[in-house]
C-alpha cells in the first residue's frame, strides 16, 4: 500500500498471469482505492507458444492443421485466415460450393463461440447455473459440426482452393433440426441473459465503452458493435459466400436498445448475432450451388505448386471475436511458409480494457474482462528474448517506433536493389 | 424474480441429466484395479456417446499396398509418419497423430483409413497398440 | 445439592457436549453432500457422491498445511480453530429435535447471536492475517458482510424476545412462535422468517452473498493461503455452521415434532418414549433438509453473486426495512 498526502491510499492487486477470473495466462495490475479502480494496466506476453515459428519450418499443407491449433475455439477462423491468405499468394480460386460450405462452417462456429461466451459470461459473475446450461446446449451446434467435419474441436475441413468434406443432401435435416433447436430455445436464452434480474444487475452500465472509445481505441467485433459501430468484415469487405447474402449490422439500435457499450448490449449483440448466424447458414442451405468441392483435388499437384510458389497473401475475416488477419509470404527458393504473421482480434480489443475498467469495482473484473471474450491463445506469440542471455526485454513506444521505421526503410531499400 | 431460470431449474432436477456417465458414473476408489476389472469384463461400463458417421478415429494403415511414395510424410503435420527406409514402409506413431486425415486425403493407393476407434490413451506410447507397423 | 451429584451434572454435560459435536460434524457433512448433489441435480449434471465431503475432509487433512512468509503465524493458525469452535458451542445452546438444548438455563438467544457472529469474524482474522491482497480484499467484505446481516438477525431475536418475554432458546421453542400470536403477529413473524431467511446465505456465504470468496474475482478470497488441515477445519466448520443456522431457523420457527400429534409409544427411557424420540429426531432431520434446500441449494444455483455494495444495500435497506416492519407488527399485535 502506499499513501498518498497522507490521505489517499491506494493498493495493487495483480489479476493473472494465473487467476481463476481468467481462462488463459495474461496479466493486468489494478491500483484500487478500496473496491473502486483507478488504474488498470494490461500487460501481454504470457502466453508465447512459437507457433508462428513453428509453420515457418513446415510446408503450407503442413500447416493447415497447424494453424486450426492457435486457438480452441476459433478453429475454422484460423484455418479459413490462413488458406485464404495461402491462395491469395498462390492465385488459388475456391470453387462456388466450397464458399457456400466454407459459409455455414464459419456461421456454426459463430454459434457454438457465442453460446460458449455467455457461459463463461455467466460463470464470471457467479452464476454457474447458466454456466452448465449454455454448455449444454452447446453441445448440439458440436455434434453437428463432428457430424459434418468428422471431430468436434479440431474439424481439418479447409485445403487449398476448397474444402475436403461435403455438405450433401442429406445432411440438410440435421442442420435443420439444429438450427431450430437454436431458434427454440433463443426465447429462453435471451430471458435468461437479457431479462434475470440478477444478471441484469451485474451487466447493465458495467465497464462501459463508448463509441468514440470504441473509435479512438480500434477496437473490433461485437465489443465496438455493442457501443454503435457499424463494423463488419462480412459486410464492409465480404469474404467466402457472404457477399451473396443478406446481412447486416448487428447493433443494438437495431432491437430497439440503446448503444450503450455496456456488458449487457455486448450480450445482446451476441444473442442476436446467434440469430444472424441461423439466418445466414439457412440462406447458404438454400442457395448452394452445385459443383466441385475443390478447385484442387490432386493433392500431390498440389503439394508440387505450393512448393515453388512465390508470393504474399492476406487473409482477412470476421471472427465471433472481431476482425483478425493474417499474413503469409512464400518464396521460390523455399519449400516451406517463408513468413507466417498471425493478427488476432483480442490483440485490437485489449486497448478497450483501460476506459471499461475505470471506475468499476473489483467484482466487475471478470466480467469486464471476459466482456471482449479474450482468446490469448490467439493473441500472444510474439516476445522478446535476448537469445544470448536469455533475459526478456520490453520495448518502449519509442523505440518500438524506431525499429517499425528503420525496418520500414530496410525494406524499401530491399525493393530498390 | 428469476422465474425462468428456477422453472429451468426444476424441470433440469427432474429430467434426465446430460452428462454421460462414460466409462462409469463415479470415479473408482482405486482407479488401476478397477481398469483391470473392466478390461477382464468382469465390470459392464457405460457406453460411449455414439459416433457418427465418417468420424475421423485411429487411423488404419494397410502395409500390404503401400508403395513408399512418401507423400504422406510429406503432408503430415505433426511428424507422426515416419518413413522406414530399409523396407520402404511407414511406421505410424498414433500419440503423435493429430487425426486431420491429410495422408488419407493424399495417398494415391489409399492405404490409409479412419477407424471408430477412439480409446487411443495409454500408459507407454511405444506399446504395440500406439505404433502402428514399428 | 451435594457435591457428586454437582460432578457428575457436569460430566454428563461435556460428554454430551463432545457427542453432539461429532453428530453436528457428521450431519454437516452428510447435508453438505445433500447440496453438493442437488445442485447439480438442478443443473442438469450427475455430481459428486454423497461421501464426497468426507473424502474431501480427509484428503484436505492429509496434505501440507502451508503457512505464508507473509503470514502472522499464531493468528493464521489460530482463526481456523476458532471458526470451528463457536459453532459448535452454538450447538449445546440449540434444541435438536427432541431433545432441548445441553447447556440449557447457561445463555439464550443473544449468546447464540454472537456465537454465530464469530466464525465470520474469525475468517477475517485469519484472511488478514495470511497477508495475501486478495484475502485482505476478502477480509473486508466479509466484515462488511457481516455488520450487514447482523441487524436482520438483531431484530429478529429483539421480536421473538419481546413476544415471549425471555431470551431463553428452550422457551421460545417450546411452543410454536405461530400459536402464541394472532392474525397481525402472524404476518409480522412470516415477514422476519423471510429476511432470515435472505440471511442465511449471507449467513454461510454462499451465493449470492459469498462476495468473501468470490472465485472468479478473488480466487477465493479469504481462504486463499489456506491450505490442509487448517483448511480442512474452516471446511468443517462452514458445514458446522450450516447445521446450526438451520437448527436456529427450526428452533425459532419450526418447533413442531411429529409425537405432539401421535404418540407412537414404545419403551420408556428417562421420561421419553423411544419411538417418539426417533420419529421426531428424523422428522427434525427431514426439516433439516428442506431449510437447507430451499435457503442454500436453490439460492445458490438461482441467483449471480452480487456486488459487495449491492449486497450490502440488500441487506441495510431492503432486509432490515421487512424486519423492522415485521417486529412492528409483532408489537401491535401483542399489544391488542
Amino acid at each position: 500500500m502506499d499513501e498518498k498526502d497522507g490521505e489517499e491510499t491506494t493498493y495493487e492487486v495483480p489479476i493473472g498471469p494465473i487467476h481463476p477470473a481468467l481462462k488463459e495466462p495474461f496479466l493486468i495490475k489494478f491500483k484500487l482505492d478500496g473496491e473502486e479502480i483507478v488504474d488498470a494496466d494490461p500487460h501481454p506476453g504470457m502466453n508465447h507458444r512459437g507457433i508462428e515459428f513453428m509453420g515457418m519450418h513446415r510446408n503450407p499443407v503442413k500447416v493447415i492443421p497447424l494453424s486450426e491449433r492457435i486457438c480452441g475455439i476459433c478453429s475454422i477462423v484460423h484455418q479459413h485466415m490462413y488458406t485464404t491468405a495461402v491462395e491469395h499468394a498462390v492465385d488459388i480460386v475456391p470453387t462456388n460450393r466450397a464458399r457456400y460450405i466454407r459459409t455455414i462452417m464459419m456461421e456454426l462456429e459463430r454459434i457454438h463461440s457465442h453460446v460458449l461466451w455467455a457461459g463463461v459470461a455467466a460463470h464470471e459473475i457467479g452464476f454457474d447455473t447458466h454456466l452448465h446450461f449454455t454448455w449444454k446446449i452447446r453441445e448440439k451446434v458440436m455434434d453437428l459440426l463432428e457430424k459434418i467435419s468428422g471431430n468436434r474441436v479440431n474439424y481439418s475441413m479447409w485445403t487449398f482452393g476448397g474444402v475436403r468434406r461435403d455438405i450433401t443432401e442429406d445432411m440438410h435435416p440435421d442442420i435443420d433440426e439444429t438450427l431450430d433447436y437454436y431458434l427454440d430455445l433463443y426465447d429462453k436464452l435471451e430471458d435468461i441473459f437479457l431479462g434475470d434480474p440478477s444478471i441484469r444487475h451485474r451487466t447493465k452500465n458495467i465497464g462501459i465503452l463508448t463509441e468514440e472509445d470504441a473509435m479512438k481505441l480500434c477496437g473490433v467485433g461485437p465489443t465496438v458493435r455493442a457501443s454503435g459501430v457499424k463494423k463488419d468484415v462480412r459486410i464492409d469487405q465480404p469474404y467466402a459466400a457472404y457477399g451473396d447474402l443478406d446481412i447486416d449490422y448487428v447493433i443494438p439500435s437495431r432491437y430497439d436498445y440503446e448503444d450503450v457499450g455496456d456488458v449487457f448490449s455486448k450480450t445482446l449483440v451476441r444473442l442476436k448475432e446467434v440469430v444472424q448466424s441461423i439466418n445466414i447458414i439457412r440462406q447458404c442451405v438454400e442457395k448452394m450451388p452445385e459443383g466441385e468441392i475443390t478447385s484442387e483435388p490432386n493433392m500431390a499437384a498440389l503439394l508440387n505448386k505450393l512448393k515453388s510458389a512465390e508470393g504474399e497473401g492476406v487473409g482477412r475475416i470476421e471472427a465471433p471475436r472481431g476482425e483478425a488477419m493474417h499474413y503469409v509470404r512464400l518464396v521460390e527458393d523455399n519449400e516451406d511458409v517463408d513468413c507466417w504473421k498471425v493478427r488476432a482480434s483480442t490483440y485490437n480489443n485489449l486497448a478497450t480494457y483501460a476506459p471499461m475498467f475505470l471506475g468499476e469495482q473489483i467484482a466487475d473484473i471478470p466480467i469486464i474482462a471476459a466482456s471482449i471474450d479474450p482468446c490469448i491463445g490467439c493473441m500472444d506469440r510474439a516476445e522478446i528474448v535476448d537469445v544470448n542471455t536469455g533475459e526478456k526485454e520490453e520495448y518502449t513506444d519509442e523505440e518500438l517506433h524506431e525499429l517499425s521505421v528503420q525496418k520500414t526503410e530496410r525494406m524499401l531499400g530491399g525493393i530498390d536493389e | 424474480m428469476p422465474t425462468t431460470t428456477i422453472y429451468t431449474l426444476i424441470k433440469q432436477l427432474l429430467t434426465k441429466k446430460a452428462t454421460n456417465p462414460f466409462p462409469v458414473k463415479y470415479t473408482p476408489d482405486n482407479m488401476h484395479a478397477a481398469a483391470e476389472l473392466i478390461e477382464k469384463g468382469e465390470v459392464e461400463i457405460n457406453p460411449p456417446v455414439e459416433i457418427p458417421e465418417n468420424y475421423r478415429g485411429k487411423i488404419k494403415y494397410d502395409k500390404e499396398c503401400c508403395i513408399g511414395c512418401k507423400l504422406c510424410v510429406r503432408v503430415c503435420p505433426s511428424e507422426a509418419l515416419i518413413f522406414k527406409e530399409d523396407e520402404s514402409k511407414v511406421k505410424h506413431y498414433v500419440s503423435r497423430c493429430t487425426f486431420c486425415g491429410q495422408c488419407v486425403d493424399i495417398c494415391p493407393q489409399d492405404c490409409f483409413e479412419f477407424t471408430d476407434e477412439f480409446l487411443v490413451a495409454g500408459l507407454d506410447k511405444e506399446s504395440e497398440d500406439l505404433v502402428i507397423n514399428p | 445439592m451435594n457435591l457428586e451429584v454437582l460432578i457428575e451434572g457436569w460430566f454428563f454435560k461435556v460428554v454430551l457436549t463432545v457427542l453432539v459435536s461429532f453428530i453436528g460434524v457428521f450431519l454437516g457433512l452428510l447435508y453438505k453432500g445433500f447440496d453438493r448433489k442437488i445442485t447439480a441435480m438442478m443443473q442438469s449434471r450427475i455430481g459428486p457422491p454423497w461421501i464426497q465431503p468426507f473424502r474431501d475432509v480427509k484428503k484436505l487433512f492429509m496434505k501440507e498445511t502451508i503457512i505464508p512468509d507473509t503470514a502472522i503465524p499464531w493468528l493464521f493458525n489460530a482463526a481456523p480453530i476458532v471458526a470451528l469452535v463457536a459453532p459448535l458451542i452454538a450447538l449445546a445452546y440449540l434444541p435438536l429435535g427432541p431433545f432441548g438444548p445441553i447447556m440449557e438455563g447457561y445463555g439464550g438467544l443473544i449468546l447464540l447471536l454472537y456465537l454465530l457472529a464469530i466464525p465470520a469474524v474469525a475468517m477475517a482474522f485469519g484472511g488478514l492475517a495470511s497477508g495475501s491482497p486478495y484475502a485482505t480484499v476478502g477480509s473486508q467484505r466479509e466484515l462488511v458482510l457481516m455488520m450487514s446481516y447482523e441487524l436482520p438477525l438483531a431484530i429478529t431475536a429483539v421480536a421473538l424476545a419481546f413476544n415471549y418475554e425471555t431470551f431463553s432458546i428452550a422457551t421460545i421453542s417450546s411452543e410454536p412462535v405461530w400459536n402464541s400470536v394472532g392474525m397481525m403477529g402472524g404476518i409480522g413473524f412470516a415477514l422476519i422468517l423471510a429476511a432470515l431467511f435472505a440471511v442465511m446465505p449471507g449467513e454461510l456465504s454462499k451465493v449470492p452473498f459469498d462476495q468473501a470468496e468470490a472465485e472468479t474475482e478473488l480466487a477465493g478470497g479469504l481462504f486463499v493461503e489456506y491450505s490442509g488441515r487448517n483448511l480442512g477445519i474452516f471446511y468443517i466448520a462452514e458445514v458446522v455452521k450450516m447445521v446450526v443456522v438451520g437448527a436456529f431457523l427450526i428452533a425459532l420457527f419450526f418447533p413442531y415434532n411429529l409425537s405432539s400429534l401421535y404418540s407412537f409409544g414404545g419403551p420408556e427411557i428417562n421420561g421419553m418414549m423411544l419411538w417418539n424420540v426417533i420419529v421426531d429426531t428424523a422428522f427434525f432431520l427431514f426439516k433439516l433438509l428442506i431449510i437447507i434446500y430451499v435457503a442454500v441449494s436453490v439460492i445458490r444455483v438461482g441467483f449471480a453473486r452480487f456486488q459487495i455494495n449491492k449486497a450490502s444495500y440488500f441487506y441495510w435497506v431492503p432486509m432490515t426495512i421487512i424486519s423492522l416492519l415485521g417486529m412492528l407488527l409483532v408489537v401491535v399485535g401483542g399489544a391488542a
